[in-house]
């Protein structure tokens, strides 16, 4: 093997990217939680440690990863603070920067020996369901590449997971597709790839969750549940989303019910990683009050289910379903509500 | 011995409730007709192979369901506050064979002859390769998911068998399913309380 060969094959060292998966997780959650679990932290004392909401009117875009996470100062959005507000997760989008060398960056990150999760369409994408069926934007994790026999190295923990190689050419297709409008996925698809990848990093090790530690995030949270703001954060905010989605329904609104999918999505994981961890912790650490407060947020992650199926189905006819949306909107402010009541309570033990 | 002696007991003491009236959603395709399921809406569905024939009495953990017919028309009810009258008689469980559009729990409200309603929780998990959530019983499972155009392998379609107890010591009438379309029900049996034990 000559040195120009080596040169133009990337791989990471140790194992391959562990396949992180929980049934109402999307990709975002499944790819953070891959490079947290690479980085040696346990994704779920991460990706579970906050639980908030935030709705940004406008902001949703039709992306298996969406998630409202706030511009900072300086325009960019950092999508590891917004999953994990208690610890030194970050995450920045970049785009190759020279279209005649589109894997300079990848190579780069490899060979600093860490991973690169990539937006993708997988309609272009060979083991995925949808692949010459579907257009769907998703993202994946890559951890190698072998530009001399023309592969990548792609880990994918969404059902039915996926590890291995994509030839260089079907992964470009994917990762540069418009993602064009398609009547079968009005939830996923009309939204460019345009080629984004993700910058991951995690400051420092988290140190150990204690229930003094874990009684501070969740005292928090609880606050910011109880704040009224500007923004749509709380209880506040959620009313002012539902009484929004529901005028909208009325109205015979078809996009507040497209963007109800993927906006309810990422509270929907959200809500069930932040409940399986406080069972978890309630069960360790002999806190029955606490695994109870955990049942409740799942709860919560449960009832976005009806909300956000009954948007699916109604998307044709959003006046026949407004009712239906209305019920399941007050069904989960209820779950929202008795869920920051019990875990309030739990913190105020911790 | 005992395993078979309690599954008889059980058996003996459930009759499958009539839900053929209800049924209003296909989600058992073949495998060459794969868009004739839609039981979410990305036209997935269960690959019929993989699951019992159509009206067949089947016994899960002992529980008997008579199952719904297969690629013949629809085979479950897509919940949306259907009220399915049942035999008058006293209960202490309601057995259903069901998956869900995602995992999800609801109520059910159990209507008795006496004018009383309690709702209970009707838990059921992801039919989407999931695990038993709320733990149930994987009564089938198609080992591969139906796509509209295509078979998919790698991704299995689990039917689950729930139950919800009946509390109440009264006569029950009929059953008021979710309102709520993410939930499926395939089939329902009651299983009556033993004599003597509903005082």
């Amino acid at each position: 093997m000559t040195g120009d060969v080596l040169a133009r094959t990337y791989m990471i060292t140790g194992p391959e990217p562990e396949l992180w998966y929980r049934d109402l997780i999307s990709c975002l959650q499944a790819t953070f939680g891959s490079v947290l679990a690479r980085a040696g932290a346990d994704p779920l004392a991460v990706l579970g440690a906050g639980w908030r909401f935030l709705h940004l009117p406008g902001d949703v875009r039709s992306e298996e990863f969406y998630y409202p996470c706030p511009a900072g100062e300086s325009g960019g959005v950092d999508l590891g603070a917004a999953l994990a507000p208690h610890h030194g997760l970050h995450s920045r989008w970049w785009q190759p920067a020279d279209e005649d060398d589109l894997w300079r960056e990848v190579r780069a990150t490899l060979a600093e020996d860490r991973v690169v999760i990539a937006a993708v369409d997988n309609f272009h994408l060979p083991f995925r369901p949808a692949y010459g069926d579907v257009h769907a934007a998703h993202l994946v994790v890559l951890y190698g590449l072998d530009e001399v026999r023309g592969l990548v190295y792609v880990s994918d923990a969404m059902p039915p997971a996926f590890r291995g190689t994509v030839p260089i050419e079907a992964f470009l297709r994917s990762w540069g597709s418009a993602n064009p409008t398609d009547v079968q996925d009005a939830f996923f698809s009309d939204s460019r790839i345009g080629r984004r990848c993700l910058d991951v990093r995690l400051d420092a090790p988290p140190p150990p969750l204690t229930p003094e530690v874990l009684g501070g995030f969740l005292r928090t949270d609880v606050d910011a549940f109880a704040t009224v703001t500007a923004a749509r954060t709380g209880l506040a905010g959620f009313d002012a989303f539902a009484a929004e989605l529901t005028d909208r329904c009325r109205a015979g609104d078809a996009t507040a019910l497209r963007e109800l999918y993927p906006f309810g999505w990422g509270m929907q994981a959200q809500a069930s990683l932040h409940g399986e961890l406080l069972r978890r912790c309630g069960r360790e650490w002999g806190d029955p009050a606490l695994a109870g407060a955990g049942r409740a947020v799942e709860a919560v992650a449960h009832a976005w289910t009806g909300l956000r199926i009954t948007g699916a189905h109604g998307l044709g006819d959003p006046r026949a379903v407004s009712a239906d949306i209305t019920h399941h909107a007050t069904v989960l402010r209820g779950r929202y509500a008795s869920a920051v009541d019990a875990v309030g309570a739990a913190a105020a033990r911790l | 011995m005992t395993d078979m002696l309690v599954t008889s007991t059980i058996a003996r003491l459930c009759d499958p409730v009539d839900i053929s009236g209800h049924r209003n959603n296909t989600a058992i395709s073949a495998a060459t007709q794969t868009g004739a399921g839609a039981f979410n809406v990305w036209g997935n569905s269960f690959a019929a192979e993989y699951l019992p024939a159509g009206e067949s009495l089947v016994h899960v953990a002992g529980v008997p369901f008579r199952f719904p017919p297969v690629c013949d028309g629809p085979d479950n009810v897509r919940c949306a506050g259907q009220f399915v009258t049942v035999p008058a008689g006293r209960y202490d469980w309601l057995h259903v064979l069901a998956a869900a559009e995602r995992r999800c729990e609801d109520t059910v409200e159990l209507n008795f002859g006496d004018g009383s309603v309690d709702a209970e929780p009707l838990r059921v998990s992801d039919f989407w390769a999931a695990p038993a959530w709320f733990g149930e019983i994987k009564a089938f499972e198609s080992p591969v998911m139906h796509y509209p155009h295509h078979v998919q392998r790698g991704v299995p379609a689990v039917m689950w068998a729930q139950r919800v107890p009946v509390t109440r010591r009264a006569g029950l009438a009929g059953l008021r399913l979710p309102r709520n379309v993410a939930v499926h029900v395939f089939a329902v049996t009651l299983q009556r309380a033993e004599a003597g034990h509903d005082r």
